[in-house]
């Protein structure tokens, strides 16, 4: 496995906008795929909503339902407003942490590789893999989260009463408060981004390696795929809405 | 290049802080399940404030991957 290859960005193809060009890359494609599948289910699990609820609707309930159990025992009373948006980016973490599990279909250099044919060389390589893997998916929502806290802070208790909130609980804390900002914002961004490449790493490692490797790669797919990626989109949700809650109340 | 071997062995090295986060996340656990263990009522809420103090442990040992990417990533 080329290392190179994991982290510099995957450019696909380029569009040319207003004289500027601008690179759609792997993990931006990815995106896509991710906020479609997400959107075709939503209409489909939100269809002929009645009062007694029955077959998929149920489903839709119980993910709504926990998502506003967590953000209500996190945020207290202002959860309602806030809800929507911390379960928006549950679930598009959930799904696109847990994309790299599709991982099925060969690349373009491994169509030509098997085939021998020259129309698959000049094919850009493309691989179904978690977006969240680029550093810049992640520093992108984790820059969201930070840009929220201070405007969240500001609409609810005023921009006198979010600047007291940088003097608690001493005003000695007063630079480590300022300091949060960043350093919130690196581990938000990095912790994730870690997990997912680690996972990542680790399962492209035992695709590579002898047959004697080969059994464990289910196993390892499970735990780095599907508990990891679960467990990191939870995390990522809980602690940002810690975060918000702090200012707010 | 001659230095590159430095680098692997720098890159070695910054996976060292998965020792010190293995620890501190064993302890975070190992205290959580005894607090469950005495007080099984409580268990939501040592479940929230034990997954916040695993992660911010973890997140060291994060660090210290990301610092062996780039260190590997100029070899």
């Amino acid at each position: 496995m080329n290392l190179d290859k994991v982290l510099k960005p995957n450019i696909i193809f380029n569009v040319k906008l207003f004289g500027a060009v601008i690179p759609i890359t792997e993990s931006i494609i990815m995106m896509w795929i991710v906020m479609a599948v997400i959107i075709i289910l939503a209409v489909i699990f939100t269809r002929k909503l009645q009062t007694v609820p029955e077959g998929k609707q149920n489903v839709t309930e119980i993910v709504i339902e926990t998502i506003n159990k967590l953000i209500k025992s996190n945020m207290g009373e202002h959860w309602k407003s806030f809800a929507p948006f911390f379960g928006t980016i549950l679930l598009f973490l959930l799904f696109s942490n847990m994309a790299g599990i599709f991982n099925i279909f060969p690349t373009a250099s491994e169509l030509y590789q098997i085939t021998g044919m020259h129309f698959f060389k000049q094919l850009p390589e493309f691989s179904i893999a978690s977006p969240t893997k680029d550093l810049n998916v992640t520093l992108t929502m984790a820059l969201m989260i930070i840009l929220l806290i201070p405007i969240s802070g500001i609409k609810y208790k005023g921009v006198k009463g979010w600047c007291k909130g940088f003097l608690k609980p001493t005003p000695i804390m007063l630079p480590f408060n300022i300091l949060d900002y960043g350093t919130r914002t690196l581990s938000l961004s990095l912790r994730l981004f870690g997990n997912i490449l680690a996972g990542f790493i680790i399962i492209e490692m035992l695709y590579a390696g002898s047959v004697f490797v080969k059994p464990i790669i289910p196993f390892a797919s499970l735990f780095f795929d599907l508990f990891d990626a679960g467990l990191q989109a939870y995390i990522f949700v809980f602690l940002s809405s810690l975060y918000i809650s702090e200012v707010i109340e | 290049m001659p230095t590159s071997g430095f680098v692997a062995i720098g890159a070695g090295i910054a996976m060292l802080t998965g020792f010190g986060a293995g620890i501190g996340l064993g302890i975070a656990s190992g205290k959580a399940s005894e607090g469950v263990a005495r007080n099984p009522e409580a268990s939501g809420k040592i479940m929230s404030t034990g997954l916040i103090f695993a992660t911010l442990s973890e997140v060291t040992a994060i660090f210290g991957f990301v610092i062996a990417i780039m260190l590997i990533g100029k070899l």
